[in-house]
């Protein structure tokens, strides 16, 4: 069976103005058995960075392991906190480090830079080969689904609440035609100083 | 010879929307296979008669000959009956047409579109094989994951407030529906490489039928 479709799953991400803001569904599968509705698939990284990251279930959570390690060690080290390009670079090369027995999850950063307030997405694949200067970003089983919406619905300088109900009509119509996503989503709209969190209800079946 | 195969993908995406008191028919204009574009206007909409449109994606040889095959069975119903096919019974059509190759299909996606005698809307849509499918909106070919669920969402308004399809047919304008298919295919060439060129609707009334050309992408 295909790795990347075994557990399911989305991650998307998308600027707006002054703020960002990332989503994740909530199934969690083995094959066509869902064994969890509750399994969102965006981990903190810091206070105003998150990173999704679909695909095998038991390869997200070693890689968001490994780099909540690497991080903590880099803050340490430079006594400040970790820049999203900086954790993107760090996402990057370890990913591929594993060239050739990758970890099968695909990568959706979503962040503002801690000292210009920059919004920053971006998304890469399992050897960490990704693109920076697009508005959004997907990942996951809907991949099709969720950039052609994003492509439809997104628009420049998205205010905070006008970004989540964009974002929420993106996942949520995308999972509705996603056999192995869906079950809830979670988003997090990211301002400075302030992260939101909310679940919404998408269709169960 | 060893490695020739009799079916090729020339990619494009064709979509329709049916209204009220009107039908509107929407598709790319480029042609290709594997990497290479073959036209940059080869429009995928094709008029069967004064009330019916045909449009489709796939195998363009075998686009054509599902025409040349659609027209004769026509001509051979007027000759027979005196009048022109309706609009349902070209629909109806379709499935012997399209299964009568059962076992070497067309590789096609088709779509059906025109009035009924009272000038309301109808679409059909069809897989390789016939069969038939009858929605409100329709999209096929290679942009159809990317935009089948905006659609879904804007003309079928799910996951709206109410889950009510508050704009959906009968509410949905012409002018409206001509909005979101543009808005639909400016999406499907920015990402899909097989979508291309131009985009062409054509809207259909009691009144006559006007055809509008938009420009795509080009790479």
């Amino acid at each position: 069976m295909n790795p990347f479709n075994y557990n399911g799953g989305v991650c998307v991400a998308m600027k707006g103005k002054n703020c960002v803001a990332i989503a994740s569904d909530h199934r969690l599968g083995a094959g066509r058995l869902t064994v969890s509705t509750d399994f969102p698939k965006v981990f903190e990284m810091g206070p105003a960075l998150f990173i999704g990251l679909p695909g095998l279930t038991t390869d997200s959570l070693t890689v968001v392991n490994k780099l909540k390690f690497r991080v903590n060690l880099y803050e340490l080290r430079e006594n400040r906190k970790i820049r999203p390009h900086t954790f993107k670079a760090m996402v990057e090369s370890m990913l591929y480090e594993r060239r050739f027995g990758p970890y099968y999850v695909a990568s959706v950063i979503a962040g503002l830079d801690p000292e210009t307030d920059e919004p920053f997405v971006t998304a890469m694949d399992v050897l960490g080969a990704g693109e920076v200067n697009e508005p959004f970003a997907v990942a996951g089983t809907a991949e099709e689904s969720l950039l052609g919406l994003c492509e439809a619905l997104w628009e420049p300088d998205l205010a905070p609440e006008d970004l989540f109900e964009t974002l929420s009509q993106v996942i949520l119509n995308a999972v509705d035609f996603d056999c192995l996503g869906g079950a809830g989503a979670t988003i997090h709209v990211i301002e400075k100083d302030k992260v939101t969190t909310r679940t919404i209800k998408t269709r169960m079946d | 010879m060893g490695d020739f195969s009799p079916y090729d993908d020339n990619g494009g995406t064709v979509a329709a929307i049916a209204g009220q008191d009107y039908v509107l028919i929407a598709c790319d204009s480029r042609l290709s296979t594997g990497s290479t574009i073959l036209s940059r206007f080869t429009p995928k909409i094709y008029p069967l008669s004064k009330m019916t449109v045909f449009a489709c994606s796939g195998f363009h040889a075998d686009v054509l000959t599902l025409i040349k095959n659609l027209e004769v069975r026509m001509k051979l119903f007027i000759h027979e009956h005196g009048e022109e096919m309706s609009t349902k019974a070209v629909m109806a059509l379709m499935l012997p047409t399209l299964y009568g190759r059962r076992f070497f299909p067309f590789y096609v996606r088709p779509i059906v579109a025109g009035l009924d005698r009272d000038g309301k809307g109808l679409v059909a849509s069809y897989d390789p094989v016939g069969t038939p499918e009858f929605f409100d909106y329709v999209i096929q070919g290679s942009g159809e994951n990317l935009v089948h669920p905006f659609l879904h969402n804007q003309i079928g308004a799910k996951r709206t407030l109410s889950d009510v399809p508050v704009q959906a047919p009968p509410g949905l304008t012409l002018d409206k529906a001509v909005k979101l298919l543009k808005d639909a295919f400016l999406a499907a060439a920015e990402r899909d490489v097989y979508t291309g060129d131009t985009v062409t609707l054509v809207a259909m009334t009691a009144k006559g039928t006007e055809t509008m050309e938009y420009q795509l992408r080009r790479d």
